[in-house]
C-alpha cells in the first residue's frame, strides 16, 4: 500500500464522517440559519470526496455553485421569510418517529443491498486522468455520446428558472397601475392616492 | 497500521453505503421538518448524495469515460434552478400567508 493510498483511505473516512455528522446536525437543529451553515459544511465535504474520486472539475463546480450560490440563496430565503425568528422548527414526536422509521428502513434496505450484492460491472477503477479536458470536449460534442443538446436545454431551464423566480416573487402591483413600469412616474403615484391627497400632491408638484 | 488501512480501503461498496447514509439522513429531514426552507435543505442533501452516487459509479464502472460526472454536473445545475423557484415560491407564500409552515399548507385555494 503506497502512502498515497493510505492518505486516500484516511481522508475518505474523515470526510465521510464529517459529511454524515454535519448532515445529522442539519436535520436535527432547530435553528435554520445554523442548518444553512451545516449544509455548507456537508457540501464542502462532498467537494472533498469528489476530489478523492478524481473529479476535480466537479469539486470546483460544487464549491462555486452549491457552496457559493445555493447556500447563499437559502440564507436569503431564511431571512426574507423571517423563519429564523417566526418558526423555531421543532418537529412533533409523531413526525420524528415516522420520518426516523422511514429513513432507517430505507437505509437498511439499500445499504444491505448495495453491500452484499455482487455487481458484475464493478472494477477497481484507477482515478481517471484529464477529467476537465474530457468533460469540456464531451459537453460540446455534437456526435453520438455528446452532450451538446442537454447542455443547451440546461441553459433554457436556467433562463426559465430566472424568469419564473422574478415573476413569482415580485410584489403584486396596485390595482390601477400598469404592469410595465415600477410605479415611480408622477402620474402613477398620484393615480392611486385618495382624492384629497391627490390634490395636495398635484399642488405640491406645481409649487 | 498498514494492514488495517489495507483492510478498510474504500471500494465501491463503501462509497455507495456512504451515499445511501447521506440520502436517508436527507429523507429524515424531508419528513420531519415543518419549515419549508428546512425541507428544501433536506432535498438539497438528497440531490447531493445522488450526484455523489453518479460520480462513484463513474469511477468504478467506466473510469475511462466522464458520463457520470456529466450527469452530476446536470444534477447540480437543475438543483440551482430548483432552489431559485423554490425560494421565490416561499417568498410569495410568506407575503400572502405570513408563514411557511408546510403543515399548514393543506388547502389548494382560499
Amino acid at each position: 500500500m503506497t502512502p498515497q493510498d493510505a492518505a486516500n483511505t484516511i481522508l475518505f473516512y474523515v470526510l465521510g464522517a464529517a459529511a454524515v455528522l454535519l448532515a445529522l446536525a442539519l436535520v436535527n437543529t432547530r435553528r435554520l440559519l445554523r442548518a444553512a451553515i451545516y449544509l455548507m459544511g456537508v457540501l464542502a465535504a462532498s467537494a472533498g470526496l469528489y476530489i478523492l474520486l478524481g473529479a476535480e472539475f466537479l469539486a470546483g463546480i460544487q464549491v462555486l455553485v452549491y457552496v457559493g450560490g445555493i447556500v447563499v440563496l437559502i440564507v436569503f430565503a431564511v431571512m426574507l421569510t423571517r423563519s429564523a425568528d417566526l418558526l423555531v422548527d421543532k418537529p412533533t414526536l409523531g413526525r420524528m418517529i415516522l420520518g426516523g422509521a422511514t429513513s432507517i428502513a430505507f437505509l437498511i434496505l439499500s445499504a444491505t443491498t448495495l453491500w452484499f450484492s455482487d455487481f458484475g460491472v464493478i472494477q477497481d477503477g484507477a482515478a481517471p486522468k484529464d477529467n476537465t479536458l474530457a468533460i469540456g470536449k464531451q459537453l460540446l460534442d455534437t456526435g453520438a455520446g455528446g452532450y451538446v443538446l442537454p447542455f443547451e436545454i440546461i441553459s433554457l431551464l436556467l433562463l426559465g428558472a430566472i424568469i419564473a423566480g422574478i415573476v413569482i416573487a415580485r410584489k403584486a402591483p396596485p390595482r390601477n397601475q400598469p404592469l410595465t413600469s415600477g410605479g415611480d412616474l408622477p402620474g402613477e403615484v398620484t393615480a392611486r392616492l385618495p382624492r384629497s391627497q391627490k390634490d395636495k400632491a398635484v399642488e405640491g408638484g406645481r409649487s | 497500521m498498514t494492514e488495517f488501512l489495507t483492510a478498510i480501503k474504500p471500494g465501491a461498496g463503501h462509497w455507495l453505503v456512504l451515499s445511501a447514509i447521506l440520502f436517508s439522513v436527507g429523507l429524515y429531514g424531508l419528513l420531519s421538518r415543518r419549515n419549508a426552507v428546512g425541507v428544501l435543505m433536506a432535498v438539497e442533501l438528497m440531490l447531493n448524495s445522488a450526484a455523489l452516487n453518479f460520480v462513484v459509479l463513474n469511477r468504478y464502472v467506466a473510469p475511462g469515460r466522464v458520463d457520470g460526472q456529466m450527469m452530476a454536473l446536470f444534477v447540480i445545475a437543475v438543483a440551482a434552478a430548483e432552489v431559485v423557484v423554490g425560494m421565490a415560491i416561499f417568498v410569495a407564500l410568506f407575503r400572502h400567508r405570513s408563514t411557511i409552515d408546510v403543515t399548514r399548507m393543506d388547502i389548494m385555494k382560499f
